[in-house]
């Protein structure tokens, strides 16, 4: 609650400023004036969110579906982490913009080369908790994998796994904020649609209120992934959430 | 039950030193018996019974449990830890049948076992509830019905009480008592306190340190079920004052 009054407060010295000091719109547009043009074209914005948050999800699921091998990898033994933690800091050396427009020749102008940008992107967070968190198993639990008799793969999937999960959430929240950020990079280098496209296309003609429209849509797009990975974190993992949430359920 | 022949254990440290924690200890306790160890601080006594749960290899000599040689854990012993270590994810029902889940061991009479021995230990009610939810006497008693769910010939408890409160120590020592009769499990009990020992035990293991050996064995003639009205008894005044003069003899300092 104090939250939205903070916004609505923003919002209401953004539309007061432009309206007091008469900044002119391709500067800066008033709220109201970007409400206007983002009603104006209601299909075309709702059609390259559609876009976006098709490239958001795949490029989410892949990071998680990569991170989660990757990290119990590197977790299960120090020597392949030797091998794989240095590969892993070099692709997050490459700044992403600069490999978008490589990956779009070679793979095309299409949904792929956007996927693994977004990809990119947001795995690296989520490898680096997830490590965290099965390194961080409390020996006591390992000891007593060990005294039930629990071979490797079932002390990382029964023990180091589950123990991880709170750290895992942690991460997925960075990587669900960082897969937007991901997918817009890939679009302003390459696409036909989308809202990266569609800022890059409205700025061009200096179409500013919609650039910002699709900004807007943008910010609630990760807003909305953020909220939606902690409530599956509280719904299907009760126990991960801190201690608070329980003592108010 | 456990036959403990000729032990040794060497420690290596990193920079190549190496640590005698045990010295030529041998003990056989019987199927059913209660043995208590203790001794000051680094006599040896965890080690000891690490070695016997198989989490860590003998250095020299041998243990058997059951007639089996122990090269890892046992499917026969079942361990106690100091702390609960309860899985923190998992209920207080998942947590009690973890140990057979994991070992591939759970029947369909597994969860209603569980809840009846839960219900010995005075946690009827509590099934569902989360570890960070209970008390930490009752997060023991929790960790102890893990335990016994095993059914397991050999019970090794490592101080599972030297984290709580003298009250509910006691409390919890009565009860063990009294589910231990029940079950006829053999058990290993090490322990920091000269009272719980004599009040538990059928004998006394008094361990000295560095390196560590056994300095004497005490067996406990008190009758059961044993209570704490025995503690004004005279044979547990001679118990407790042998084994104090055979710990304060060997560690002149500790005192």
């Amino acid at each position: 609650m104090p939250g939205l009054i903070t916004v609505v407060l923003f919002f209401a010295l953004w539309e007061g400023a432009v309206r007091f000091f008469a900044i002119r719109e391709f500067i800066l547009p008033a709220p109201s004036v970007i409400l206007g043009a983002a009603i104006a074209i209601w299909p075309t914005l709702l059609g390259h969110s559609w876009s976006t948050l098709t490239t958001v999800l795949l490029g989410f699921g892949a990071s998680v579906a990569v991170s989660l091998p990757l990290a119990m990898l590197i977790a299960a033994s120090p020597m392949i982490s030797a091998a794989i933690y240095p590969v892993l800091v070099i692709t997050q050396s490459i700044p992403k913009v600069a490999l978008a427009p490589i990956l779009i020749i070679a793979l095309g102008a299409n949904e792929v080369p956007r996927v693994i940008v977004t990809f990119l992107v947001a795995f690296f967070p989520l490898v680096v908790a997830a490590v965290a968190g099965l390194l961080a198993t409390p020996p006591e639990l390992i000891e007593l994998g060990r005294a039930c008799r629990a071979g490797r793969l079932q002390q990382m999937l029964r023990i180091r796994l589950p123990f991880a999960v709170p750290f895992v959430f942690g991460g997925l929240k960075v990587a669900a904020a960082l897969s937007v950020v991901g997918a817009v990079v890939a679009e302003f280098v390459g696409a036909d649609a989308g809202l990266g496209y569609l800022i890059q296309t409205s700025m061009a003609f200096f179409r500013t209120p919609l650039a910002f429209a699709a900004v807007v849509v943008l910010a609630l797009m990760g807003m909305v992934l953020f909220v939606v990975v902690g409530l599956v974190e509280r719904v299907v993992f009760p126990w991960s959430s801190s201690a608070a949430s329980v003592t108010s359920a | 039950m456990i036959r403990i022949e000729a032990v040794g254990k060497v420690f290596s440290g990193r920079d190549g030193s190496k640590v005698t924690a045990l010295d030529g200890v041998s003990l056989d306790v019987a199927p059913g018996e209660f043995v208590a160890i203790v001794g000051a601080s680094g006599c040896g006594k965890s080690t000891l019974l690490r070695l016997v749960a198989g989490l860590v290899p003998v250095t020299t000599g041998a243990v058997e449990v059951a007639g089996q040689r122990i090269t890892q854990p046992s499917a026969e012993t079942a361990m106690v830890f100091q702390a609960p270590t309860l899985l923190p994810w998992a209920d207080v029902l998942r947590n009690v049948t973890f140990p057979l889940r994991l070992m591939g061991r759970a029947g369909g009479d597994t969860e209603d076992r569980a809840r009846a021995l839960l219900a010995t230990a005075g946690l009827a009610g509590f099934e569902t509830k989360l570890p960070r939810e209970l008390s930490g006497g009752m997060q023991q008693r929790v960790a102890i019905c893990r335990a016994l769910l095993q059914q397991p010939r050999v019970l090794l408890m490592d101080e599972p009480f030297g984290a709580l409160d003298a009250l509910t120590r006691e409390e919890m020592s009565l009860e063990l008592l009294r589910i231990w009769q029940q079950t006829g499990a053999a058990v290993l009990f090490v322990t920091h306190s000269i009272s719980e020992a004599v009040l538990l035990a059928d004998r006394v293991v008094v361990m000295s340190p560095r390196p560590g050996r056994i300095a004497d064995i005490v067996p406990i003639t008190l009758p059961r079920p044993r209570g704490f009205e025995q503690e004004g008894e005279a044979a547990f005044h001679a118990a407790a004052q042998r084994i104090r003069a055979t710990i304060y003899q060997r560690v002149p300092h500790a005192a």
